[in-house]
């Protein structure tokens, strides 16, 4: 493998029981761990020690936590439980605008660790009721003024903060048929993508002041576990500066028209990427434009398609899918106890000819040229990553610690069923 | 509970027809009030390690020794669990049997994760309860096994006429961690494994 993750350090101290999933703070060097044991645990990333334990708000395992980002002076930390309610916390920030600081002057965090004024606790601010069983999900839409929570109870609900601690219930979106398994915000856009048991990822956008669904993506054979969309910026191999050829300046091109894709992760053991058709694409496929102009033009509905499948490697299910905004690199986890990155290449101009790319039989005819001008490939593998348990969720976070090599420098999390969460670095031989 | 038992007359096996690697006299031995179960959990076997006995299913008796754990003690661990509507084991109803369990080695010689598929089959073929009795048995094992073991449990194919969707349920570790927290299904799952203990 051209690459390999190495452990630089478990958070300490663990969680007794199951942490279920890692969010790391926008700006700040915290990562929040909801765990069954009704707490979400704050820890440093320059220390790795655990900073504060948030408890008391929920009756039931708290399943998800997500920050809000674009705050000034405060932290505010959504999470959602399995007692079926959403809450909101909040904490100042000592002296901080709420931007990033140099990760040198925070000092191994400790000027955190005393928690002996009110001013360092998380404080819960609001309980959002209205699902009618557990919540499994929660997302901050990406300018902060939306949150998404989604349950098994087969809903989607869009939270507005209309002003400080005043939540209203702007949607509540019924297309799934089974539990909602997680939701996750497009990273400029107001698309919010949800993924469900009943083997589906559904988009949704607002038109009109009413969100509605805008595309179902079906192609999974088991749950849906996981999305993440990509960043803003496409990014093929590992680093830019390389010529690229006219073909490619191209496809880099229709891929910036097409926006950001999709990964979906599932039960069935597969990670899917799905695109965006271009409206342009769309007309420019049929020569002769024989529908009616009154039924294509104003349409919001959106025609996503499956442009490729990760080369499968997983036993069990995957349980969730991260893809960096910063590298493209995707990184996956699940039942098997095992953690893959993912890194899409060109393709040498010979093996372009070739089909044997995964997923090529599933592949839209149209964008057949585009499509295998890349392929997905493994660059790096951790068997048994957290022993021998199950690995909730993995992401990517910015790096804080004094190890840190350059600003742009990420690290891969991982949440499992026996409590830890790792902080693991990349390396690139 | 509903009143009305969704199979009033199940069949019933003989408990000295029910597999076991021990003599028929020693099952009754347990029976007279010995803790049952809890012999099984003792580690020490013996007989293991022992080629002439190996359970019926097992095909590969190379990896069985390395395993530690074999079909017939997974079938110890959930046969004695009560019925949620019968006064009767899941073993003698024949919801569970020995030959419906597999154990499968770890994948690769990097990783230590064994499988374990349990498929049951519900006494009648539209029993409300298979899914009950399925979180049952998951529960047991992964409770009695060691964590390097993934437990699937499974309606056995062409037993129940919703097997897909109850499979699926069993399959999601998201809710059957709900579950494990919800007070009613966890006093019924409580009382189907007090005949374990």
């Amino acid at each position: 493998m051209p690459s390999h993750l190495t452990l630089l350090s478990p958070l300490r101290p663990p969680c007794s029981t199951r942490t279920w999933l890692s969010a790391p703070h926008p700006t700040l060097p915290l990562l929040a761990t909801a765990s069954s044991d009704r707490t979400v645990r704050v820890y440093s990333l320059t220390s790795f020690t655990l900073l504060s334990t948030i408890s008391g708000g929920h009756k039931r395992s708290i399943r998800t936590c997500a920050w809000k980002p674009g705050t000034k002076g405060e932290s505010v930390l959504a999470t959602g439980s399995f007692d079926a309610s959403a809450g909101i916390w909040r904490k100042w920030e000592r002296g901080s605008s709420g931007l990033v600081r140099d990760p040198d002057d925070i000092d191994g965090g400790g000027d955190y660790d005393g928690g002996e004024d009110e001013e360092d606790e998380y404080n819960f601010s609001v309980l959002l009721d209205g699902h009618d069983s557990e919540i499994k999900s929660v997302a901050w839409s990406s300018g902060g003024q939306y949150l998404a929570t989604c349950s098994r109870d087969k809903t989607v609900w869009i939270w507005e903060e209309l002003e400080d601690d005043n939540f209203e219930t702007i949607a509540v979106l019924n297309e799934h048929e089974g539990d909602v398994k997680f939701v996750c915000w497009h990273p400029s856009e107001d698309l919010l993508a949800s993924s469900s048991y009943d083997d589906t990822v559904r988009l949704y956008k607002e038109d009109l002041d009413d969100w509605t669904a805008v595309a179902c993506l079906s192609g999974h054979e088991g749950t849906v576990w996981c999305v993440d969309f990509e960043g803003d910026k496409p990014r093929v191999g590992l680093k830019d500066g390389k010529e690229l050829s006219e073909e490619q300046k191209k496809f880099i091109e229709e891929r910036e028209r097409s926006g950001p894709r999709l990964a979906s992760s599932s039960d069935d053991m597969t990670i899917r990427i799905w695109r965006r058709r271009t409206r342009e694409g769309q007309n420019g496929t049929s020569s002769h434009d024989r529908i009616p102009s009154i039924l294509k033009s104003n349409s919001i509905e959106e025609d996503w398609y499956e442009e490729a499948q990760l080369p499968k490697t997983h036993d069990r299910a995957i349980y969730a899918v991260s893809w960096s905004k910063k590298s493209g690199l995707i990184v996956s986890t699940g039942s098997d106890g095992k953690i893959l990155v993912y890194q899409e290449r060109w393709k040498s101009p010979k093996e372009t000819t070739e089909s044997h790319s995964p997923g090529a039989e599933s592949m839209d005819v149209d964008k057949l040229s585009i499509s295998t001008a890349t392929e997905w490939v493994i660059i790096a593998e951790v068997e048994g990553a957290h022993d021998v348990f199950e690995v909730n969720h993995v992401n990517w976070a910015r790096r804080y610690d004094r190890g840190r090599r350059n600003d742009e420098e990420e690290v891969i999390i991982t949440t499992g069923d026996d409590g830890e969460v790792k902080v693991w670095t990349l390396d690139h031989d | 509970m509903d009143p009305d038992k969704d199979n009033a007359n199940p069949t019933i096996i003989n408990p000295s027809d029910l597999p076991s690697r021990r003599g028929i006299s020693e099952v009754k031995k347990r029976d007279d009030g010995g803790t049952g179960l809890f012999d099984h959990l003792v580690p020490a076997y013996s007989y293991l390690n022992d080629p002439f006995d190996q359970p019926l299913s097992s095909s590969d008796s190379e990896d069985e020794t390395v395993e530690a754990i074999d079909e017939q003690e997974i079938y110890d661990l959930i046969a004695t669990i009560s019925d949620p509507e019968h006064p009767l084991s899941l073993g003698s109803l024949a919801v569970v049997n020995l030959p419906d369990i597999h154990i499968q080695p770890p994948t690769s010689s990097r990783s230590n994760i064994s499988t374990v598929l349990v498929e049951i089959t519900p006494t009648i073929t539209h029993c409300s309860l298979a899914t009950v009795i399925g979180l049952g048995v998951r529960v047991r094992l992964e409770q009695a096994l060691p964590p390097r073991f993934r437990v699937d449990v499974r309606i056995k194919k062409g037993t129940h006429s919703t097997d897909e969707a109850v499979n699926k349920q069993l399959g999601d570790k998201e809710r059957v961690a709900a579950a494990l927290e919800n007070g009613t299904l966890m006093g019924v799952l409580r009382r189907m494994l007090a005949t374990c203990k």
